[in-house]
């Protein structure tokens, strides 16, 4: 789906971020931080990592190498509501991939069960959802995060009512 | 610095690694991605060897000896954990070997036969099938046969300091690519080919054009004529199962003939005649306040690279077409004036160390002879030929000769075809770093003086110093001159000229490492020792011309008096000359 028009962060505030960063350790990586944060759609388009590159004086690939490296970094937009299933062992074992599969259900999609980093983001751009590795917070498993939000001990009733509330627009909890 | 190796002891070097310890005595540890001079990654765990008192197996290419090391390479454990890794490799790996350009000649494939293995025992783990990457004028990259050992971004980004590869994403899904994997072709590439030449497999590949002239050379209607390199002449031979650095230009020139080839001509020609426009240009520029430092341009990886990195230093380059353009205009113009041949008959096959070559001949601008006869033969733009129809590596040239069953090494030697194919020494040695440079000298020496040069070994200027310099007494005038090769100690003098500081009034730059002996195109393996034994038949070939300046070339004073009237001249403006993209980074 790429129907919603790109938008890249000015600039002006790259600039300013990449100003703020200059000459600290590890400033590549906080300054793509930071930019796409500042992203509406909470991800680098590749006119912004061109952008970041010229003016770091870090070469293209450098920076692709890093924006593709963590899975902080979203290359495609997010959508509005990010949810994270923690995929770690102990929530593994406490029934997250049930979770995973709920949530296909609820907003109709298909999951690649190879794929253990997928992403994916609603028709409507509402939900993107990925998974984890762990988050560290096994002792509360299975844990979800929502728009920032870590949820814990985690069930079918619980995640449904979470889902629909944003559906609803009445929780928008952001961090 | 005594250590024992397999239970023997045994003198080494201090300082070394533990591989290279074992290679002194005798003992090839296999490895995929370390390479000598390139890189030493440590990424593919072939290299691991025992050593006494470690917790685990150490990585042989990047662990040094220490004194009293006790050094186990075959040890069960190190051999099991050899084979499980290659195992490992062979998992996501093709296996589709028999319709591979390396099959043969495949470290990979060499690799899994010496270690005995004889099955899949790994199912692939990797879902997604990648595709192949041919935006590229020049190298094809397939990365499903890609085993990651990283030498080609080594080389790419260390040596060549172009960085238009690396590593993207995570774990399994790790990959070489271009900035947001939009094509090589779309990107930084020089079109070098560095990479192509330390791939183990054939991840990288140079973009093959042989089919075509196969069908050309078929095609009864077209004469098709062929040009040499210079330092193909001595990578040819190897790649036909000789030693390295053979000198073999009589058979290569038997040999073409052999598959074909209407007339057998030689770039150096047109090194000849780039010489004489080149030597000009600078003296014209010194004479008239142009602008300084001079650089060649024959070598269109650096063409490219400076287009990218250093667009408002273009106005540097001299405007001198690389002699593989120069020969395709004039072959479509003097030669088919001469003959009487339509040039749209005639099919222009260069034979090049280079991968970039083929690039180069795309270049839009690079029809000189079809703006030539456009008129004359009321051409239409759907006419439109380029100079240069197909250029092909040395390592094609070798795949049509195996292609054929020619036993290479028992054809006799014989001549270049007349006229295009008369060269000097002087154009020999554009085959290796410092060649274009002395060559220039030998000529501008004797334009600017009026005097006969005796010595004409400019020995300052040769070797495999990333950087030479040099000072030329011109009569008094005192000129500086640079040679650079790989495009990170080029970008060094770009940076001079940049700041003001340059001392420099001519500047030779070379692509490759070595300069077109070690280029993109030429067989593999292509390492520091081959390209030393390159080198030395190149300056051999020199060494016994006739003659060694390429003003001194009676075909060359023919091409001047019958056709071009005098170098800078209006048909060379048109014909030998050329303009650069500001393509930006």
């Amino acid at each position: 789906m790429e129907t919603l028009a790109h938008v890249p962060v000015s600039g002006i505030i790259l600039d300013e971020i990449i100003e703020k960063h200059r000459g600290k350790p590890g400033m590549l990586l906080t300054t793509l931080e930071e930019v796409q944060e500042k992203n509406p759609l909470k991800y680098l388009p590749g006119e912004t990592l061109a952008e970041i590159s010229k003016k770091m004086k870090i070469p293209y690939t450098q920076v692709y190498s890093v924006a593709t490296f963590y899975s902080y970094f979203n290359l495609k937009p997010q959508g509005e509501h990010t949810v994270v299933v923690c995929r770690g062992t102990a929530c593994h074992t406490k029934g997250s991939k049930a979770l995973l599969d709920d949530i296909a259900v609820i907003l109709g999609f298909k999951r690649d069960e190879d794929d253990t980093e997928s992403s994916y983001t609603t028709p409507d751009n509402l939900f993107t959802i990925k998974t984890v590795a762990c988050f560290g917070q096994c002792a509360q498993s299975p844990v979800v995060e929502v728009d920032g939000v870590i949820h814990s001990n985690v069930n079918s009733q619980k995640l449904l009512n979470i889902l629909d509330k944003l559906k609803r627009g009445k929780s928008r909890k952001k961090t | 610095m005594e250590i024992r190796i397999n239970n023997r002891v045994v003198q080494v070097a201090e300082g070394c690694t533990i591989w290279q310890a074992c290679r002194s005595v005798g003992i090839h540890v296999p490895t995929l991605c370390y390479l000598k001079d390139v890189s030493q990654n440590a990424s593919c765990g072939v290299c691991v060897v025992e050593v006494k008192g470690a917790r685990s197996l150490v990585r042989s290419c990047i662990t040094k000896v220490t004194e009293g090391m006790e050094i186990s390479t075959h040890s069960p454990r190190a051999m099991e954990a050899r084979k499980l890794n290659v195992e490992l490799l062979l998992a996501n790996h093709p296996q589709d070997c028999l319709i591979c350009d390396r099959n043969g000649n495949c470290e990979l494939q060499q690799l899994a036969f010496t270690l005995g293995i004889d099955s899949k025992r790994f199912v692939r783990t990797r879902k997604e099938h990648y595709a192949k990457d041919d935006s590229s004028l020049s190298l094809v990259r397939d990365p499903e046969k890609c085993i990651l050992c990283g030498r080609c971004v080594a080389v790419c980004g260390n040596i060549q300091d172009v960085k238009a590869i690396d590593f993207s994403g995570r774990g399994l899904k790790t990959k070489v690519s271009v900035f947001l994997d939009q094509g090589l072709g779309n990107v930084v590439c020089t079109n070098c080919g560095q990479c192509a030449l330390v791939c183990p497999t054939a991840a990288i590949t140079e973009k093959s054009a042989v089919s075509q002239v196969w069908a050309a050379l078929q095609n009864p209607k077209k004469v098709v004529v062929v040009q040499t390199a210079p330092a193909v002449r001595v990578g040819i031979g190897e790649a036909m199962g000789m030693p390295y650095g053979s000198l073999v230009t009589g058979q290569m020139v038997a040999g073409l003939r052999r598959l074909g080839f209407s007339r057998v001509f030689d770039t150096n020609f047109g090194a000849d005649l780039t010489i004489v426009e080149e030597g000009n240009e600078l003296l014209h520029r010194i004479k008239n306040g142009g602008t300084l430092p001079m650089i060649t341009s024959c070598s269109p990886g650096w063409i490219k690279f400076i287009e990218h990195f250093y667009p408002a230093l273009l106005g540097h380059l001299s405007t001198c077409k690389s002699p593989q353009q120069m020969f395709g205009a004039v072959a479509k113009t003097y030669y088919a004036e001469m003959t009487g041949i339509d040039p749209r008959d005639i099919v222009v096959v260069s034979i090049m160390p280079c991968t970039a070559k083929k690039y180069e001949a795309r270049r839009p601008e690079m029809d000189g002879a079809f703006q030539y006869w456009k008129e004359t033969l009321n051409l239409r733009e759907e006419d439109r030929f380029f100079d240069v129809d197909y250029s092909l590596t040395t390592r094609e040239l070798a795949r049509m000769f195996r292609e054929t069953g020619i036993e290479f090494t028992r054809l006799p030697e014989e001549e270049f075809d007349s006229p295009l194919g008369e060269s000097t020494g002087a154009a020999v040695i554009f085959g290796s770093t410092g060649g274009v440079m002395e060559a220039a000298l030998r000529t501008a020496y004797e334009l600017y003086t009026g005097k006969k040069l005796d010595n004409i070994d400019f020995r300052s200027v040769r070797g495999f110093q990333g950087i030479k310099e040099a000072d030329v007494n011109l009569n008094g005038t005192i000129l500086k001159v640079a040679v650079a090769h790989t495009l990170k100690n080029a970008g060094i003098l770009l940076d001079q000229i940049k700041d003001g500081t340059s001392p420099y009034a001519f500047i030779e730059v070379m692509t490759c490492p070595g300069g077109c002996l070690g280029g993109g195109g030429q067989p593999i393996p292509t390492n520091a020792e081959i390209r030393e034994r390159r080198a030395a038949s190149i300056y051999f070939e020199d060494e016994h011309k006739q003659i060694r300046k390429s003003h001194e070339n009676p075909e060359i004073a023919r091409i001047y008096k019958d056709f071009l009237n005098e170098p800078l001249g209006e048909k060379s403006h048109h014909l030998l000359h050329t303009h650069y993209v500001e393509r930006g980074y």
